[in-house]
């Protein structure tokens, strides 16, 4: 299994968007690249090639699942995981996530020193 | 890894960052509030602001204010729903960023709580928000006027509409007794466990029709009138201790990492805190760091089964108490039934909906913290027993020697305590030691320490107080429980008890034991006449 390095977190929350980046890269040692909003996401990605896309769903202009299908569009985003992150988690928006191609949802709010391991074991759970 | 100084620095940055635009973040709440009636396009805005505090919030542990902004959000989103806006709820709406503030306060002032050793004796935050429903102006204000003596803060919710509100209380107590009353029809009695906080419910009729409704509300206590205000207390008192010690833990022991995260989503989001094992190999690690209370485990893994990991769980005395509940598609009852045999407590067949799995572990997790909280302290008071209290005695004098802080210590008697007895009873005894050591407990801080030293005995620690500081505060308490009322057999009467103090002031250090100077003041109390407080520093009291 390739190890998970590259990681891009969209997200227009500039407080979360920094705490996951520290959580990101101090705690679990990936390299992120934070973009606060879905065009800034979908314009980066053929220069940052992630591995693993960090998506919030609520943002204003294109929302997550927008900028899902946009990123879906791309042949660098071929194969890549992009996780989920939400205020709102009723079983049935997982399953709509789910149905979008989301590999993973991740609940805000969210623990710093465990979201890095939240999101390797969606990763490996990818991989096996 | 979350000792990591460098780290715990950014993180405190980022937070304090958040905190600044915090402040900015409520304005623009009030602004759009204001906004409301008038420009439909502010309810989007409004319920768009509110999920994004109700995410971030709780991230940087302002977890009281994330979980409010998450209901009016819900709030905001139903009436964006509803064809007609109801005007009642708009107007809650409008006061969000005022319903905010204050908890952006109780959220700091409880992330500061470590370092507020020597804050004095006033602690506003410890006192618990009781609202009252009640028509009947009598009982509301008897009620509020005893409430009040404990130590609770006390609201009288105008009408039902308020009820709104309930989750931001920490205990609700309404009077269904006028006749037609249907305030338990009201939607807010239909929500899930863990939703509400605790009922307690007043009725002038004592039917067993009367008392299922009350459960089917969610109540954790049933009156009929009149009403035994002190046992009232006490109920109140015991819906709490369920709820403290901070959320449910739950370790969830499953291969199937979609199912599991399914279980963790359901449970996290009505509080409960999850971990997850997928590898049997770690589980023993996790349990030592997580500290379960409840286990759920699938029934067949690949390696391993379920009751074969429950028995290596029960292998520790640790782990004897941990209720473990088999997650399974079994149906067989003697196959369920030889499962249990083994080790383990319950059974849930998949496929499970989300809410007979919250009930099922909401119940478990619920029961295994009370019981090891009876076994940990005194089973009439619930506070610490006389060797530990003792024991936490020492530990505060050393610390406040260190420090150089004073510390205080009060040994508390009820006065005539065996007259109680005689007169009323023992279970009446047993009444009037509860609601003195509810009053305590309630009227102390978290920072004190309390036990029960003897029959009606008590001892109570107070780091960072000096001799003035502890006289006042115990006399307040003094005069509160004077003033109670008790009530058996048709009777009304009043208790009173005496207190003796010591302190170790800051740089005058006694040789001799805090106790023992406490308790010489004790009998000097109760010798010059009882119902009074003398400290063992020769200051006339």
């Amino acid at each position: 299994m390739t190890a998970l390095e590259r990681i891009m977190h969209i997200e227009d929350d500039p407080s979360i968007q920094e705490v996951a980046r520290v959580a990101l890269e101090v705690v679990g040692g990936f390299t992120v690249r934070s973009c606060d909003s879905g065009a800034a996401g979908v314009a980066a990605a053929d220069s940052f090639a992630p591995q693993l896309v960090l998506l919030d769903v609520m943002m204003p202009g294109m929302d997550g699942p927008q900028t899902l299908t946009e990123l879906r569009k791309l042949p660098v985003m071929e194969g890549v995981p992009v996780i989920f992150m939400t205020a709102k988690a009723q079983t049935q928006e997982v399953t709509a996530y789910r149905a979008l191609g989301a590999a993973g949802v991740i609940i805000k709010p969210f623990d710093p020193m465990t979201l890095s391991e939240q999101i390797r074991a969606i990763w490996e759970q990818q991989h096996a | 890894m979350p000792d990591n100084p460098q780290l715990q620095a950014q993180l405190a940055a980022i937070e304090a960052r958040f905190r600044q635009r915090l402040d900015d973040e409520l304005d623009t709440l009030d602004d759009l509030c204001a906004q409301l009636h008038d420009d439909p396009s502010a309810l989007r805005s409004l319920r768009d602001r509110l999920h994004k505090l109700a995410g971030s919030a709780g991230t940087f542990g302002y977890g009281e204010l994330g979980r409010v902004a998450r209901q009016l959000e819900q709030q905001a989103q139903t009436q964006l729903d509803a064809k007609q806006p109801d005007a009642a709820v708009l107007t809650d709406l409008s006061s969000a960023g005022a319903q905010l503030r204050p908890l952006l306060k109780r959220d700091e002032q409880r992330q500061a709580q470590p370092q507020q050793l020597d804050a004095g004796i006033s602690d506003e935050d410890r006192h618990r928000h009781v609202g009252l429903l009640i028509e009947e102006d009598d009982l509301a204000s008897q009620m509020t006027q005893t409430l009040d003596s404990f130590g609770y803060q006390v609201t009288r919710l105008a009408s039902p509409e308020a009820l709104h509100t309930a989750a931001q209380l920490d205990a609700l107590i309404i009077d269904t007794s006028p006749p037609g009353s249907r305030l338990l029809s009201h939607p807010v009695f239909q929500q899930a466990p863990g939703q509400l906080p605790p009922l307690l419910i007043i009725s002038s009729l004592d039917t067993f029709s009367s008392r299922l409704q009350a459960v089917r509300a969610g109540a954790v206590g049933f009156f009929t009138k009149p009403v035994d205000l002190p046992l009232l207390e006490r109920r109140l008192e015991r819906g709490f201790s369920s709820q403290q010690g901070g959320p449910f833990r739950v370790l969830i022991v499953d291969d199937d990492t979609e199912l599991t995260a399914r279980y963790q989503l359901v449970l996290s989001n009505a509080g409960i805190r999850v971990d997850t094992v997928s590898d049997a190999n770690l589980l023993l690690d996790k349990m030592h760091k997580f500290i379960p209370e409840v286990v759920l485990m699938d029934l067949n893994m690949p390696e391993y089964s379920g009751p074969e990991l429950a028995q290596v769980i029960r292998l520790d005395d640790d782990w004897l108490r941990v209720p473990i509940v088999y997650l399974s598609a079994e149906t067989n009852a003697e196959r369920q039934m030889s499962a249990l045999l083994k080790a383990g407590d319950d059974f849930i067949t998949k496929p499970i909906s989300d809410s007979t799995l919250l009930t099922t572990v909401y119940a478990r997790a619920q029961r295994a913290r009370m019981v090891s909280d009876a076994l940990a302290r005194d089973s009439l008071t619930g506070l610490l027993k006389h060797a530990d209290i003792k024991e936490q005695l020492e530990l505060e004098a050393e610390r406040a020697k260190r420090s150089h802080a004073p510390v205080s210590v009060a040994m508390i008697d009820i006065d005539h305590f065996k007259n109680v007895n005689d007169s009323y009873g023992h279970a009446c005894g047993d009444n009037v030691i509860r609601a003195l050591s509810n009053m305590l407990r309630q009227r102390l801080r978290k920072v004190d320490r309390l036990g029960r030293y003897g029959g009606e005995e008590f001892v109570a620690v107070l780091p960072g107080c000096n001799s003035d500081d502890a006289y006042q505060l115990l006399e307040s308490i003094r005069e509160a429980f004077n003033a109670l009322q008790f009530s058996s057999g048709g009777q009304q009467f009043h208790c009173s008890f005496s207190a003796g103090i010591s302190a170790c002031e800051a740089d005058a250090w006694a040789d001799e034991e805090l106790l023992e100077r406490a308790d010489r003041a004790l009998y000097r109390a109760k010798q010059s006449g009882r119902n009074r407080l003398c400290r063992d520093d020769g200051v006339p009291d």
